[in-house]
């Protein structure tokens, strides 16, 4: 359990993408602020209040708004970041299937966007389209997108990308 | 030096103590959806932020004696998702799977939305016509509190400094069907203008008994009984229904915001009961 140090601070330990973040934290300090600050800048600001969704991470098997939760909250877990999924070279199913199916336009939503389709898929593979809209309705897409945004996420599930 | 500390006790004996020696200052993050925001909003100055995430003691959805017991420490979602829940309260399972959103049920609790306090906490009308109660622990004493004694103001309760939530619970009733039904903007995450809870006994469409709450319409939640009154024994059909909703609108005492004018919320609390009531009796969806 984390304990303050004499300068106020208190000592970290979060499991970002299989890697030990370790750090010394003000006890305000938000999980994005947290992951940013070590360069974890996949992971975007938007409202910074809970609304938005850009800030979705994976933490514990769960899919998160950061922005509204403690790092220390976190402390001792296991989060994971968009860049978890896959790299240029060798894309996750779910980026291939995004960028196949033009799913995004300006794309600042996106690395939310995939982090709740991908809690999505791991709990339940096979979702219907309405399950899909459900589960990314906390995650705001402010150019339009959202159809091409379920049309790539049932791809994914319908098999497409084996 | 930050003006906030941070402390997550790791029984309920540690939370309590701690409650007792920094009441107001020590705010609970019961899965804390809203401190941040209300960190970075200004409106808490400091303290001590103090996680219960790991308290076993807040834990557990059970029956006990008749009462749906949930811990204070449950995530919306696995109240959602659980078996007993899902058998024994599918309605409260529906009124769930509407609260914000996939992202927001993974961090917040039913206690955390009550202790919140809001006049729309979504999940307020439904446990008032359940005839939720909470049950508050603190170093000296624990009692149960009936949530319709629960709120005194916007943002405000009878909660006393050095109180938790420790569950809430609720007597399984065993006929009737519930209705809920929510008005916001957006189907995810948005606020609601107003939400109308009814809990319906009926006999065919003949009204036994009928429990009805509103949210959005008033400086707290409410259960709206001078409404439920003249729809006792009533036979109900579609227009029946729509004139009987209609008393609604005497008894609550909504405000203009952003969301919606005055007027507006008052009209549209009878709209919404009307549906409710209609969704409680099979009439529409």
């Amino acid at each position: 359990m984390s304990e303050r140090n004499d300068n106020g601070l208190y000592d970290i330990c979060i499991t970002v993408n299989d890697r030990e973040i370790r750090g010394k934290i003000k006890a305000e300090t938000s999980l994005l602020d947290f992951l940013r600050e070590n360069n974890f800048t996949e992971v975007k600001r938007g409202c910074d209040k809970g609304d938005c969704g850009a800030c979705t991470v994976i933490k514990d098997g769960r899919a998160i708004l950061s922005c509204i939760t403690l790092a220390l909250q976190a402390d001792g877990s296991r989060v994971y970041t968009v860049k978890s999924l896959g790299s240029w070279d060798k894309m996750h199913p779910l980026q291939q299937a995004f960028v196949d199916y033009e799913a995004l336009q300006c794309g600042f939503c996106t690395p939310g966007m995939l982090m709740s389709a991908k809690a999505l898929l791991d709990s339940n593979p096979k979702p219907t389209r309405e399950e899909i809209r459900e589960a990314i309705s906390g995650n705001l897409c402010r150019c339009t997108g959202y159809q091409k945004i379920v049309d790539a996420i049932e791809a994914v599930a319908k098999g497409e990308y084996r | 030096m930050g003006k906030f500390t941070f402390f997550r006790p790791t029984a309920l004996a540690e939370l309590l103590d701690f409650k007792a020696r920094e009441g107001g200052k020590a705010r609970i993050l019961d899965g804390g959806s809203n401190v941040l925001v209300y960190i970075n909003e200004g409106s808490i100055a400091g303290g001590a932020l103090v996680d219960v995430k790991s308290l076993e003691a807040i834990k557990g959805i059970e029956i006990r004696d008749g009462l749906l017991e949930i811990g204070a420490g449950e995530l919306i979602a696995d109240i959602m998702n659980s078996d007993l829940i899902r058998k024994k309260m599918p309605f409260l399972r529906e009124v769930l799977q509407k609260f914000a959103n996939p992202l927001v049920r993974n961090m917040a609790t039913l206690a955390g939305n009550i202790a919140d306090s809001s006049p729309i906490g979504d999940t307020i009308p439904p446990l008032l016509v359940l005839e939720a109660e909470v049950v508050a622990a603190s170093a000296r004493e624990q009692r149960v509190i009936p949530l319709e004694e629960f709120f005194t103001a916007p943002g405000k309760n009878v909660l006393k400094d050095d109180e938790v939530i420790l569950k809430v619970r609720f007597p399984l009733p065993e006929k009737g069907r519930g209705g809920h039904i929510k008005l916001g903007l957006r189907r995810g995450t948005s606020c609601s203008v107003a939400s109308v809870a009814v809990w319906l006994v009926a006999d065919k469409n003949k009204v036994r008994d009928i429990r009805i709450a509103l949210g959005g319409v008033a400086p707290t939640p409410i259960r709206a009984r001078k409404t439920e009154s003249p729809f006792k024994g009533q036979s109900l059909d579609w227009d029946k229904i729509t004139e009987l909703s209609e008393t609604v609108m005497e008894e609550v005492r909504p405000i203009t915001d952003v969301r919606g004018s005055a007027e507006y919320r008052k009209q549209v609390s009878a709209g919404l009961l009307a549906k409710a009531v209609r969704q409680a009796l099979g009439m529409e969806e």
